[in-house]
């Protein structure tokens, strides 16, 4: 299913599908930050986007604008202006696509809000090849919803190739 | 300035206050972090001192065998990670000044989404790119809890 314009949250209550993805950005500004818990917000337009399990429980952050998340795992889902227009886009969250690599950001607004370690970030030290192989030989069940749409859930849980 | 450190979820829902100093700062690009935060890294920190959680508490998913993730029901923020009884980590975006918290290892760097290979080429784009996008932002309302502690708040008085 790689390649597929799909998402949702972790727990997988909430899945959606989009058309097709337009132009995609972090965001530095403090409210999108504390949304997301994060350095940032990462977010991409989906077009044509249809709610294909569950729906997004919202969270009004301003006159302007809501914010979707998952009310049973809490994932930011969407960023999104009130009274939408039905051919206007949604801002979806990048980390929930199933493939997020599908939507690589190339801008970054409010750029004077970022955090000022955020330069070193890809600079830090790795956790050690040791600690890394202990973890792989012994990897959890993940009850993570899997990076596809499923017919039925919750499923079984499933070993996800990440730490946790 | 105090040694404490403050946080909470966007709608403010959810405080805590957790005396430093910092026992671990991480960034996490695996994908659990990631979909969990609907993120691309995930930045967590643990302290030694206890979390007092001075307004309401998480909500919790469990995302695996070992590991609890908390979050604001009310507004959905990702507020922590608890790895069995252990004391829960949190997410470093989440605290009043998070600028005070500077992450010193990563894990998963294997699954680094593929923007970090070359970041440095992100532009930068004005915070309002247009008249109408500057028209909103000058005005606009926010919701958002304030960055310290209020002795009440009703989500949705603005600031």
């Amino acid at each position: 299913m790689t390649g597929a314009l799909t998402g949702g949250c972790q727990c997988g209550a909430v899945r959606f599908r989009a058309g097709r993805l337009g132009g995609a950005a972090i965001c530095h500004c403090r409210m999108c930050q504390k949304a997301f818990g994060g350095f940032f917000g990462p977010l991409v337009s989906g077009y044509e986007v249809v709610w294909t399990r569950g729906a997004p429980s919202y969270f009004q952050s301003s006159d302007r604008f809501h914010r979707g998340f998952c009310a049973a795992c809490g994932t930011p889902l969407t960023y999104e202006r009130l009274g939408r227009g039905a051919d206007e886009p949604v801002e979806l969250a990048i980390g929930a696509l199933d493939d997020p690599r599908l939507a690589p950001p190339s801008r970054q607004v409010r750029y004077a809000g970022r955090l000022p370690f955020f330069d070193c970030l890809t600079a830090l030290p790795a956790r050690s090849a040791e600690d890394e192989a202990r973890l792989a030989a012994a990897p959890p069940i993940s009850f993570q919803h899997p990076d596809h749409d499923t017919a039925e859930w919750p499923g079984p849980g499933h070993d996800e190739g990440s730490h946790v | 300035m105090s040694d404490d450190f403050t946080g909470g979820c966007q709608c403010g829902a959810v405080r805590f206050r957790v005396a430093g100093p910092v026992n671990h700062a991480s960034i996490c690009n695996c994908r659990m972090c990631q979909k969990a935060l609907g993120n691309l890294i995930a930045p967590f920190v643990a302290f030694a001192a206890p979390i007092e959680w001075t307004r309401g508490r998480p909500t919790e998913f469990r995302s695996s065998q070992n590991v609890n993730r908390g979050f604001c029901p009310n507004c959905g923020t990702p507020l922590t990670y608890r790895w069995g009884e252990r004391q829960p980590s949190l997410t470093i975006g989440a605290f009043d000044h998070p600028d005070r918290i500077m992450p010193t290892v990563e894990f998963a760097r294997d699954n680094r989404h593929p923007v970090f290979a070359h970041y440095d080429e992100m532009v930068e784009e004005p915070i309002a790119g247009t008249d109408e996008e500057r028209d909103i932002l000058a005005i606009l309302k926010s919701y958002q809890h304030p960055d310290q502690d209020t002795d009440r708040w009703s989500p949705g008085e603005g600031k």
